[in-house]
């Protein structure tokens, strides 16, 4: 039994799944479901449709180089069977399916955050240059109840309270 | 209205008008735009049956064959099967001359062949290769690849001459 991955998307293709082209040069697509055999047909590139690995592994959003990887490689020796190591191999796929799983995670979620601390400086800065937008300096000066909606942080709140004393 | 020509083509008789068909949208298709293509190209596979013709992919000296016979299907010959053919087109000194009815195993089919591990299998043609009454191919070289399907029909030799094996 072996298991193939889907030529446009690189799923993994299980045993009774999916259908497979082949070339009269004799290269072998495989394919895991007839959505990636017809855009296969309309000779796209996978590279460039949005929804495959290939994309995301292309465009960063998906880890690409990472230790868990290295133990996916595929051999076409046959090994012989020893009761043993199949054992381990069996134990060993399901510890490392997790560690790669978490990885990917968390390499994820930095990709989605890291924008926050940059969003909040520029608010702030925004904040202090363009109030005037909002209100004109003159009606503020005379009225500062016009609070400034946002969460800020404690230095800005502090300095917030000196404007409104004043 | 070539779309729907072709639709109703391909609804009602596949055997005899499925090369006309194909060939009128050939023509068409040029002048066309690329969506009346798109239809064209999600084509129903169907058997190889009388009118069909294949190309011959051994050195026995046809180029083209006509099958005029499956033998076993009502339907029609598949992958793996042996059809009766009359030879259509021919190299100029080969063993085989135009006009010869012969014997033929289908090794291409653009036809899915079910595998018995639920998987599916389809070729970019339907290619023959020339045999004689007993099974025993008359070229000495075949060219493509194969599918080891045929080995379960007992078409050792043809294997044993492909390049590859798919």
């Amino acid at each position: 039994m072996r298991l193939d991955k889907c030529w446009f998307c690189s799923s993994t293709l299980y045993p009774g799944h999916g259908t497979q082209f082949v070339r009269n040069d004799a290269k072998i697509f495989r394919f895991c479901r007839s959505k990636c055999h017809k855009n296969f047909k309309m000779k796209r590139n996978p590279r460039k449709v949005k929804w495959t690995k290939a994309y995301r592994r292309l465009h960063g959003k998906d880890m690409t180089q990472d230790f868990a990887f290295e133990f996916e490689r595929k051999h076409n020796r046959p090994e012989r069977y020893d009761r043993n190591v199949t054992e381990n191999t069996l134990k060993a796929i399901r510890t490392i399916d997790k560690v790669r799983v978490t990885r990917e995670i968390k390499h994820i979620e930095r990709r989605m955050t890291g924008k926050k601390a940059k969003e909040l400086r520029e608010a702030q800065k925004e904040l202090e240059q363009n109030i005037s937008l909002v209100k004109a300096p003159a009606v503020l000066r005379e009225d500062p109840s016009l609070t400034l909606p946002i969460k800020l942080k404690v230095s800005q709140k502090q300095a917030e309270a000196h404007l409104m004393e004043e | 209205m070539a779309a729907t020509f072709a639709s109703k083509c391909s609804r009602v008789g596949r055997s005899l008008w499925g090369g006309l068909g194909n060939n009128l949208s050939g023509l068409l298709s040029a002048s066309h735009e690329t969506a009346c293509n798109h239809f064209l190209s999600q084509q129903q596979r169907t058997f190889i049956q009388m009118r069909t013709v294949l190309k011959v992919v051994d050195n026995s000296g046809a180029k083209k064959v006509m099958c005029i016979q499956a033998l076993k299907g009502k339907k029609g010959a598949r992958l793996g099967d042996t059809i009766i053919a009359s030879v259509k087109e021919a190299y100029p000194n080969g063993k085989v001359k135009k006009g010869k009815v012969v014997y033929g195993v289908v090794v291409r089919a653009a036809m899915q062949r079910g595998r018995c591990d639920g998987s599916e299998v389809k070729f970019d043609d339907n290619a023959v290769v020339l045999v004689d009454k007993q099974g025993q191919p008359i070229g000495t070289r075949v060219f493509g690849p194969v599918p080891h399907e045929l080995r379960q029909k007992k078409h050792v030799k043809i294997l044993s001459l492909a390049g590859h094996i798919a």
